[in-house]
């Protein structure tokens, strides 16, 4: 088990080096009809308004990415802030929008809902304001690239690791905040995929924790004493990663219920440490909301700029040691 | 038999006790979760095994010690939707104090006070500065969680050796969190202890008989001398403070916490099972026992609805049609009774 870890671990890190497989045209500012203000600006060397808006800036993976974006802020020539509403709210996150619009150059977008925002960011574009997308695509919008894991990819590795480590049999089940968000559902789409080369294993059914710690906590509970065989958790997100490792741990089940997840909160890096959680897959949250600005910035400089894909990087205990 | 007076007090036969029961609020809520428990008990055999009971009573205690303090409020006529960012602001509190080096017990105090104060201010908003309790309390429930934020900068608090908490420390913060007395876990002793002293306080003592007069009518309690908005105060304070140790012990049991997600949304949770107890919104009406039959019927549905495998979606739809059901009948029931 350890050395499939190893072989996994090695080539993630190559699949994350990779960088962008483009999945539309290389863009350059001479072929954008750029708002006049904004070519005045540079024409005049004036610091350019970036913004950066997050779904909901109140999440645990909100400090990553906006730690990229401090980071990205230092670039010369550009002011960087980040927005976005609390509790992800799609009207709230265009009416920041709506309001700030005269006074943004440039905007990265990880939006709420895809078909609920695309008409604003469509608008933005029309009006000469160059829009990114990141974290989140919106390929219902008219934005110039995109930023971020492909989340339907990063879902079928998850659905891979977990064939691995049950050795390809036995019943999973799928843990996630929000089924019917857009990133679930492609994400899941993924894992699912993935799992039924996988002849040995049946999926159980997806469970909808909600967000909060104690529910997400209780609703795998109840769903591992109605399937007391299940043998794999497989989390689609950051936040109910750790509560299954806990459930893991509390009922001691280490080694005997596999659990495979997403992202690297503290409580999931300890646990993989521990060997309550087998695997989690790095988004590069901090390298998103970098590459959100730095993707503008350079569009706005006249580079031809391009889709990133951030990769997806994954952990087990063979690697944790490298984390932080 | 029958009920017969001894010694000037009215000491109530078994039969008597039932009989006052089937004619109370209560029996509504009482035969909609029998009938929930044995639909549940026939879809699953999983369902009525004493692990999944205690996983049961686990589940609910959080909710339930806050709904203890919302029956209070509620009677009294007012309504505190701040209790999910109360039960986070006060339990990221805690967690910060503890990687912070301070001791356990400091951290207990202040997180409590700190419950108390959120309280205290709801209280004061709604009676001497005259606000609708449930504007007052709708913005402290914005105000207090984006306080946790600020204070936190979105990142989350983590209780553990490896950020600074003490050791001996740690191991009793779990106990009482993930511990078991008895093979009870520890937050629904804590429940059942609240719910104890709550029923206590409100329906055998002049706090609560005062409690019940604001709530019944504020003019004619103000008439009879009590105090109507130090009434209120009380009442919210103690909510702020039963919100702050759901808050504490919720941290306990998961040892990491953030702003943004801790307790979000459970304001809801708590006044539905409340008013599914047969609380009163209108003020004057209420008992614990029925706050702890509204919350188990809650905590049962979520429970059964994955036990036997409903979509997510569906569940939501099924847990607002129960507890509207379950309203319904307990105010039929109420209205057939004879008065």
């Amino acid at each position: 088990m350890t050395k499939f870890f190893k072989h996994i671990a090695i080539a993630a890190c190559v699949v994350a080096g990779a960088g962008g497989a483009a999945f539309a045209e290389p863009q350059n500012v001479k072929d954008f009809p750029l708002a006049p203000r904004i070519a005045a600006k540079i024409a005049a060397g004036e610091t350019l308004n970036l913004y950066v808006s997050y779904p909901d800036v109140s999440n645990e993976f909100a400090p990553f990415v906006i730690a990229g974006v401090d980071r990205a802020g230092k670039l010369e020539g550009i002011k960087a802030t980040v927005i976005g509403p609390v509790g992800p709210d799609a009207d709230a996150q265009i009416s920041e929008i709506e309001t700030l619009m005269d006074t943004i150059d440039g905007l990265a977008i990880a939006s709420v809902s895809t078909d609920a925002l695309a008409p604003i960011l469509n608008q933005m574009i029309a009006a000469g304001i160059p829009v990114v997308a990141y974290n989140t695509d919106n390929p219902a919008s008219d934005r110039l690239v995109f930023a971020g894991q492909d989340l339907t990819q990063s879902g079928r590795e998850a659905g891979k690791l977990m064939g691995g480590v049950l050795d390809g049999k036995g019943k999973v089940i799928i843990t996630t905040l929000v089924a019917s968000a857009q990133w679930s559902i492609d994400r899941e789409a993924g894992a699912r995929e993935a799992l039924a080369a996988f002849p040995g294993i049946e999926v159980i059914a997806t469970i909808d924790t909600g967000t909060e710690p104690q529910e997400i906590y209780a609703a795998i509970e109840n769903a591992m004493l109605a399937n007391p065989d299940v043998t794999g958790i497989l989390s689609l997100e950051c936040c109910s990663t750790p509560a299954a490792g806990t459930w893991v741990e509390r009922n001691n089940m280490k080694g005997k219920v596999h659990v495979v997840g997403f992202d690297l909160l503290d409580l999931t890096v300890e646990h993989i440490k521990n060997g309550l959680v087998d695997a989690t897959i790095d988004q590069g949250p901090e390298t998103q909301g970098f590459e959100a600005v730095n993707l503008l910035t350079k569009f706005l400089r006249g580079e031809t700029i391009d889709d990133i894909d951030t990769g997806v990087k994954i952990y087990t205990s063979a690697n944790i040691a490298e984390f932080k | 038999m029958t009920e017969r007076a001894v010694t000037g007090k009215i000491a109530v036969t078994a039969s008597g006790r039932f009989r006052r029961f089937s004619l109370g609020r209560e029996f509504g809520v009482f035969m909609a979760l029998l009938v929930i428990c044995i639909v549940l008990t026939i879809l699953n055999d999983r369902f009525l095994t004493a692990t999944n009971l205690l996983n049961i009573g686990r589940q609910i205690s959080l909710v339930g010690i806050m709904a203890v303090g919302m029956t209070f409020v509620l009677v009294t006529g007012e309504v505190d939707l701040s209790v999910g960012s109360t039960y986070g602001f006060c339990g990221i509190v805690l967690g910060m104090l503890m990687v912070a080096g301070y001791p356990l017990a400091f951290a207990i105090v202040v997180a409590l006070c700190a419950g108390a104060v959120i309280g205290l201010i709801n209280g004061l908003m709604s009676t001497y500065l005259r606000l609708p309790s449930l504007i007052a309390t709708l913005g402290m429930l914005s105000m207090v969680r984006g306080a946790a934020l600020i204070m936190t900068d979105g990142k989350p608090v983590t209780v553990n050796i490896k950020n600074g908490v003490d050791a001996g420390d740690l191991a009793i913060f779990g106990f009482i969190g993930q511990g078991r007395l008895f093979g009870v876990p520890m937050q629904l002793v804590f429940f059942i202890v609240i719910a104890i002293a709550g029923w206590f306080l409100l329906s055998r003592t002049s706090f609560g008989f005062r409690v019940f007069a604001v709530g019944g009518s504020a003019k004619a309690a103000r008439v009879s001398g009590i105090n109507v908005a130090w009434v209120k105060i009380w009442a919210l304070t103690l909510m702020g403070v039963l919100a702050a140790l759901a808050g504490m012990l919720s941290l306990a049991f998961l040892p990491s916490g953030q702003a943004g997600r801790m307790g979000l949304g459970l304001e809801l949770d708590v006044i539905a099972a409340t008013i599914v107890g047969g609380t009163s919104l209108a003020g004057g009406e209420g008992t614990i026992l029925g706050t702890v039959l509204g919350v188990l019927i809650i905590g049962v549905l979520r429970n059964g609805l994955v036990l036997t495998g409903v979509s997510p979606f569906a569940q939501e739809f099924l847990i607002g049609l129960v507890i509207v059901v379950a309203v319904a009948i307990d105010k039929w029931s109420t209205a057939s009774k004879p008065a």
